[in-house]
């Protein structure tokens, strides 16, 4: 006898091991809501007290006298503090450009190897991203010393005081650990274009370089664009290892006289004075305009964007 | 075409050879010389290994009971960082995958307001924090009373600095892992009847494993051979390896820190070959 | 990419703006804020020499910067010890008096005179030469150690006057629960506990390294730093901390700087200088690296001149070395602006020219013993 359908027994939601969730999802959104922002308030927690010490008319670290805004004119007025910022700007956009430029076209020489090539100087490239500041600042400090003597041994000529350590040293320094970072981000996104489009380009006639530039990049811009900001970043926080590095810029002037300036960037600087004084509170002045400035800058940058977007749902209509 | 790429390449090789071999190579022969502040003249210098007997020596006596103190240098260093490095990783994960499911799709956005508190100096934001974790703060001085408990120079606060300083690194890997991640597999296997939470951990997490343990590298190594932020926040009492190293580099005593270096340098390489175990080419990492 | 390039061609030029100088320069290495604006300004208008000023924030980073010759210092302010080390390694040029025709009008303290004195004797016990050091160097400011204390505390200053060391290195017996901050130097750490046990210290052995760690283990440090230490004496987050009477006078005077009076701030934190105690004396001395040696000449005599010496002191905490100075200073008590009269008051109250107690600069051990000490110094903190 042929059992009917609803004879079967019918087996619950439940008993599949489905259980009601929904009841529970506005509670849990709202506390994972509030434990995100608590963590993203947590990173930014050093930066709210920095922003703090920048208002206070003191001195003191520990006690808040009244709200001020003088530090933040004074900026200009502390020379070693300029010149400090001057240098660690100069460094990290130079090393920050050439890593950016230079740093895309050895990931797409390195892209055009071979799997097993590839992968091994990959691992090479992660070497300075991993590898201990400390290591890494003594190490390159022996190498860029072993060149100045040697530089200093060919070029009998050189003044007295001539040395590589400067913004040379400091910029090749910075160039080994951001370099990495742009090959890195600029890989992944190679990998994601249509390996026939370079070969479509050329089969069009268009030269080599050209094709890099023109078809090649445009396409990896987002891993360009992210490989720079992360350079950055690692750029101008960067302490251990420039402080290794640094020494000061000495140029013979055209009329006979040396242009001097310091060379520690601002985080040397900052280790330096805090030894043995106080620091300026501008100093929390200027790295808290540096965090406005650029947040300002990125929710401008979206709202620009957001409202681009609308006008083209519009024209789409 | 692809020869012609290539030559691309030759620089950043030469590069990487002369800039990362020759270096490792420096401290290796230091970590094998005589040389510290009393033998600082090229002519004294030689082959000597006699520091090597400081690392296994007992060196101290505290309370009757012998003990190494660049051993304990070094445990400290394993503690504090993989502390750190779980710590980050429950948090890091967590935050990374609410911005994965929240609207904000630029990831340009999340990277920049995940780094930015990077671009403050390290020194000045660990005295900051610090200052706060302190009986009498600036933060104390405006409320009138404080926000934090103040254990300024214990563990505790050493491994909160560490982890809102490196938090970023677990954070950004695990998202760029998550990101990639196809969303209908999640609901594909929602509709095969998982759980919530089964779908995460049988389907989600596993492809998020390689942004995972590139995090936790991330995280790991700098807590482990960093030295600025333990010294800041432990009041200068406790002492991982990086300290150690920067005291013999900031004194001259360059053949023990070089060693010690060394020493630091095989968790390092250790660390990097894990890493190309998961992830061939470093994708993740930031 | 454009904008970028833009970007930075615009920074270079207004750096190159900003810092550009002509004429001839003066490279100075020295401290952080150790050299009075004021003064950097009269010198460079008298003799239209620009001073380039390099701050590191140890004796061992000058060391370090004049020996591997990164950049060619002309004059250096680095303390006793490490001039007998730089003496002895042959760094230092010897200064040519008849460009310094001040030094012949002025008079160096006793104090002055009794460091000297043991650095040469130091230097013979431990080389076997004689050395002149006012062959090399010309003082520049010195000062005691002391221990500052969080005076809101009841009782620690009558202890630390009582019992003096013993407060703090014993806490635990002479005034338990006081926490202490250490000064994060090996050798001063060391110095200091030989001096507890009544030692010279800059005596060494073996025995006296093991004396050391135990003193150094059993007095349980909460803190071993430099530059936070006062700050948090003066926050009331450290009740006593081993440090210069100069640290103690440079917060002293900020808050003076503040608009508060002197009592209120002795009311808040103090300090006591022990006796005997460790003192420094920072030198100006030129490396033989110099380039510029007139204007380093000229440099060290414009500092020598009273008045200028003085105003140096007005912005820095330490004492002066000469006594004609200390007289110009002393000559501000009545003066109707409180800072100044305050300044003054200070000078006469911690580094007064007659105090009488024994000083001992530190000597530059040799650097085997460096070495030891660094090690245990760090023994010590990994044991805590």
């Amino acid at each position: 006898m042929m059992k009917r359908y609803s004879d079967y027994p019918v087996a619950t939601l439940k008993e599949y091991g489905y259980r009601d969730y929904s009841k529970m999802k506005p509670v849990n959104k709202v506390l994972k809501t509030i434990l995100a922002y608590v963590l993203i308030l947590g990173l930014y927690l050093s930066i709210i007290v920095i922003a703090i010490e920048s208002f206070n008319s003191s001195t003191s670290m520990s006690r808040f006298a009244g709200f001020s805004l003088e530090w933040y004119p004074n900026i200009l007025q502390e020379e070693d503090l300029m010149t400090a910022i001057a240098a660690t700007f100069i460094v990290s956009l130079i090393a920050t450009a050439i890593a950016t430029i230079l740093g895309t076209f050895f990931a797409i020489g390195l892209y055009a190897m071979n799997k097993r090539k590839r992968q091994q100087w990959m691992l090479l490239n992660n070497v300075p991203i991993l590898n201990a500041d400390i290591v890494t600042g003594f190490s390159l400090m022996l190498i860029f010393s072993f060149f100045n003597q040697f530089i200093k041994m060919v070029f009998v000529g050189l003044r007295g005081d001539w040395s590589l350590f400067g913004p040379t040293t400091l910029i090749l320094a910075h160039l080994f650990f951001t370099f990495p970072y742009v090959v890195l981000n600029v890989m992944p996104k190679l990998k994601e274009t249509d390996p026939n489009l370079m070969d479509a380009a050329m089969d069009l006639g268009v030269k080599p370089f050209k094709a890099i530039t023109k078809v090649l990049i445009p396409a990896i811009k987002a891993g360009i664009f992210a490989g720079m900001l992360l350079a950055f970043t690692m750029s101008i926080d960067d302490f251990v290892i420039s402080f290794f590095n640094s020494g000061e810029l000495n140029v013979n002037l055209a009329n006979g006289n040396q242009f001097i300036m310091n060379f520690d960037n601002l985080s040397v600087w900052i280790y330096g004075v805090l030894g043995k004084r106080n620091l300026s509170p501008s100093v929390y002045a200027f790295s808290t305009l540096l965090t406005i400035f650029t947040l300002v800058a990125l929710i401008g940058y979206q709202m620009s964007k957001n409202k681009k977007d609308k006008g083209r749902v519009k024209v789409k209509k | 075409m692809n020869s012609l790429y290539r030559r691309l390449a030759i620089p950043y090789q030469v590069w990487l050879v002369v800039l990362v071999f020759l270096p490792i190579m420096a401290v290796v022969l230091i970590a094998v010389s005589n040389l510290t502040t009393a033998n600082f003249n090229l002519s004294d210098i030689s082959f000597s290994l006699a520091h090597w007997n400081d690392l296994v020596e007992n060196q101290s006596q505290v309370d009757g009971e012998y003990f190494n103190s660049y051993l304990t240098a070094f445990r400290n260093s394993f503690m504090y960082a993989s502390i750190t490095t779980i710590v980050s990783f429950i948090f890091g994960y967590f935050l990374a995958y609410q911005i994965k499911q929240s609207r904000i799709k630029n990831k340009f956005i999340i990277l920049t307001i995940i780094i930015l508190p990077m671009w403050s100096n390290l020194i000045l934001r660990s005295e900051a924090l610090r200052n706060i974790m302190q009986e009498n703060n600036i933060i104390e001085s405006i409320l009138g009373f404080n926000i934090l408990p103040s254990f300024a120079g214990t563990s505790y606060a050493v491994i909160i600095g560490l982890l809102l300083t490196y938090m970023p690194f677990m954070i950004l890997p695990v998202y760029t892992a998550l990101e990639k991640i196809d969303d209908a597999l999640g609901e594909a296997s929602l509709d095969l009847g998982l759980t919530p939470f089964k779908s995460f951990w049988k389907v989600t997490f596993p492809l998020s494993l390689k942004g995972v343990v590139s995090g936790s590298i991330m995280v790991f190594l700098p807590t482990f051979a960093g030295f600025a932020v333990p010294k800041i926040l432990s009041n200068g009492t406790i002492l991982l390896i990086g300290n150690v190293i920067e005291t013999k580099f900031t004194y001259k005593i360059l053949n023990i820190g070089s060693l010690l270096a060394m020493l630091v340098l095989f968790v390092i390489l250790g660390s990097i070959l894990i890493l190309t175990r998961f992830d061939k080419e470093g994708e993740t990492l930031l | 990419m454009k904008k970028l390039i833009l970007a930075i061609a615009i920074m270079l030029i207004a750096t190159a703006v900003v810092s550009c100088s002509s004429g001839p320069t003066l490279r100075l290495l020295n401290w952080g804020e150790y050299l009075n604006e004021d003064v950097i300004d009269a010198f460079e208008e008298e003799y239209g020499i620009t001073i380039k000023q390099t701050v590191a924030s140890s004796n061992e980073l000058f060391y370090s910067k004049i020996v591997s010759n990164t950049t060619a210092y002309d004059l250096v302010i680095p303390s006793d010890y490490m001039v007998e080390k730089m003496v002895e390694e042959d760094l230092l040029l010897e200064l040519d008096y008849s460009l310094i025709p001040n030094k012949d009008l002025v008079t160096y303290m006793a104090g002055v005179d009794d460091i000297y004195a043991s650095m040469t004797a130091t230097t013979l016990a431990r080389t076997g030469e004689t050395v002149d050091y006012s062959v090399y160097a010309v003082p520049y400011f010195w000062g005691t150690y002391g221990i500052i204390y969080n005076n809101r505390v009841d009782g620690l200053e009558e202890a630390l006057n009582e019992y003096g060391w013993s407060v703090y290195f014993d806490a635990e017996t002479y005034f338990p629960d006081a926490s202490r901050g250490m000064y994060d130097v090996p050798q001063d750490a060391y110095a200091t506990a030989l001096i507890y046990l009544g030692e010279n210290p800059n005596d060494y052995s073996q025995d006296l390294l093991d004396s050391a760690q135990t003193i150094l283990q059993n007095a349980h440090f909460s803190q071993w730093a430099d530059d936070a230490l006062k700050r948090d004496v003066e926050a009331g987050n450290l009740d006593m901390a081993f440090a210069y009477t100069g640290d103690y006078l440079d917060r002293l005077y900020i808050q003076l700087d503040d608009g508060r009076t002197l009592e209120e701030v002795q009311a808040d934190f103090n300090i006591y200088v022990p006796d005997p105690t460790i003192v420094f004396i920072d030198n100006m001395v030129i490396p033989y690296t110099a380039t510029n040696l007139d204007a380093a000449h000229k440099f060290i005599n414009f500092l020598l001149d009273p008045e200028i010496m003085a105003l140096n002191a007005q912005s820095v905490g330490y004492a002066v070395p000469t006594e004609e100075a200390y007289d110009v200073i002393i000559s501000y008590l009545d003066s109707e602006d409180s800072y100044l009269s305050s300044w003054a008051y200070a000078n006469q109250t911690y580094y007064n020219k007659d105090r009488e107690g024994t000083y001992y600069p530190m000597t530059s051990l040799p650097s085997t013993f460096v070495d030891d000490i660094t090690t245990m110094v760090d023994a010590v903190k990994v044991s805590s």
